[in-house]
């Protein structure tokens, strides 16, 4: 049963939210699994709710699978924009290449156009944004794509939004201050520090009560 | 209600329509063009808020029209409305080029056009730079500041000079950051007036807490392919924040060289004292006008 009101998104096994309707979340971290399993227990859709994930990294399928793995049923209430692997059915849509960011936005428009996002409540989450800013020559045009396909329909729709960053890879710059001036841009920031298998800190802010917790993943 | 004009290309019925459509907002002035050349050469001449392109067009294509627009103002938004399907679209020339996409065969596309217009428009939604979370607060913050009709300019420039002959740096500026671009009120070694937000360094170090520094712009792909800062000989920066009490950035004092060059701890605070003593100065001279307009009143 979602604890949450109509206005805000429940998160399962995270000491996090409910969130409000509009909340954006820069999410970051070097450990790629802990970064991964915290990302899919936030997108992860509800009844009532749809995911809409754009993965650089990962097939259409395996973000299903995860999607699934975080929440029961949660993978048949997704869209998967992916850059790797072939699209699948109504529900994977794949793009040759991460670095065009122009298909990725028309398409993630698309998506987002559907029946399924446009009538109800959605969890938008993109996995890696740091590939996309490797992948780019400009990064201004990763800010233009964020601005346009990513918190624009954060504010347009009743929804959340999850972007995450590998701090370990390359990012066409000062990683550092890259992610400290995307973390202004976002409601929150929730820093992912593996601590052991299976479990892992995370440092939160901008939602909320700022905290450090222990989570098992 | 000042009206925003909105520059649409296409062709035969589908340009009437999406004109049509637009001219039933209050807010929205459609213009009409039928080709990539003729979109252009409005584009050069006129100031346009948005842009709404049919991708097929007779002497190329809606992102022929779009990458102009990046040419001629970065910032403006641009929507793609058509019945092509994005995986129909040739993108290998354009990767990078960022639109809003509205299919034209959606049941509500004409109801959803203006409503997009509208929004793009009213929030910015296609500027190549992230603005903070509170945008509208600080924004709000910097009004509060006439520095149009503050006695800063003389003050300002004896700090730039000072600045550029302790770091011994090719230009020194200080600048406040507007919505859309970064106002220069002073600049030692240059003679800078304005840049759109998205073309500064500054736009980026406003949103550190500590010293910004950029030992080569070459280096780092926020600005190696910003060719605005190369004609301007720009190769390293350092700038520090202005805030007010309230603690809003509103502007930047800066360190500008023509090779790269870094700055240790030490210089990185000494930038901040100036930041700081920039920021009285207009504190200052804000309090002595309002008191003197306070004075007026009695």
């Amino acid at each position: 049963m979602s604890l949450a009101s109509d206005s805000e998104f429940h998160v399962d096994d995270l000491p996090i939210g409910p969130l409000d309707d509009g909340t954006s979340i820069l999410l970051t971290g070097d450990d790629r699994e802990a970064l991964e399993s915290v990302f899919y227990r936030l997108v992860s859709a509800e009844d009532g709710e749809h995911s809409l994930i754009l993965s650089t990294d990962e097939s259409g399928i395996a973000v299903q699978r995860s999607l699934g793995d975080a929440k029961r049923g949660a993978k048949d209430r997704s869209s998967v924009l992916t850059c790797t692997g072939s699209s699948a059915g109504n529900n994977v849509t794949a793009v040759d290449d991460a670095g065009d960011l122009t298909t990725l936005g028309m398409e993630l428009s698309m998506l987002v156009s559907g029946p399924e996002v446009a009538e109800g409540r959605m969890r938008s989450g993109i996995f890696l944004t740091s590939t996309l800013c490797g992948e780019a020559d400009d990064t201004r045009s990763v800010y233009r794509f964020l601005n346009s396909n990513f918190l624009t329909e954060l504010r347009r729709n009743e929804a959340i939004g999850v972007a995450a960053i590998d701090t370990s890879a390359d990012v066409g710059g000062d990683a550092n201050s890259i992610v400290t001036g995307m973390e202004t841009s976002f409601t929150g920031r929730i820093h992912v520090e593996s601590s052991g298998p299976g479990s892992a800190t995370l440092e939160i802010s901008g939602l909320g009560d700022d905290r450090t917790v222990d989570v098992a993943l | 209600m000042a009206s925003n004009t909105v520059l649409c290309v296409d062709t035969g019925d589908g340009l009437t329509e999406t004109t049509t459509r637009l001219a039933e907002e209050p807010r929205l002035d459609p213009v009409e063009r039928t080709t990539v050349a003729d979109a252009t050469d409005y584009l050069e001449s006129e100031s346009v808020a948005c842009v709404v392109t049919e991708y097929d067009l007779e002497d190329g294509t809606g992102m022929d029209v779009v990458r102009s627009v990046r040419e001629a103002a970065p910032q403006t938004p641009c929507v793609l409305y058509t019945s092509t399907r994005p995986n129909e679209i040739e993108t290998d020339a354009v990767e990078e080029v960022i639109v809003e996409y509205l299919n034209k065969d959606l049941p509500d596309a004409g109801d959803r056009l203006g409503f997009v217009v509208d929004d793009v428009i009213a929030h910015s939604a296609q500027v190549g730079f992230l603005a903070p979370d509170d945008e509208g607060s600080r924004l709000d913050a910097l009004a509060e500041y006439d520095v149009d009709n503050l006695p800063i300019e003389d003050s300002f420039n004896r700090l730039t000079d000072l600045i550029t002959s302790h770091f011994d740096a090719a230009v020194a500026f200080i600048g406040l950051l507007e919505k859309d671009e970064e106002n220069f009120l002073a600049c030692t070694g240059a003679d800078w007036d304005s840049l759109t937000r998205e073309e500064t360094i500054c736009t980026h170090s406003m949103l550190q807490e500590d010293v910004m520094t950029v030992e080569d712009i070459r280096e780092d792909k926020r600005f190696a392919n910003n060719d605005q800062l190369h004609d301007l000989g720009i190769v390293s920066y350092a700038g520090a924040n202005m805030t007010t009490p309230d603690g809003q950035v509103i502007g930047q004092v800066c360190l500008i060289d023509h090779e790269p060059r870094t700055y240790d701890a030490a210089q990185q605070a000494e930038l901040q004292d100036f930041a700081e003593t920039a920021m009285e100065i207009l504190e200052l001279r804000q309090s002595l006008r309002a008191a003197e307009t306070e004075e007026v009143a009695r």
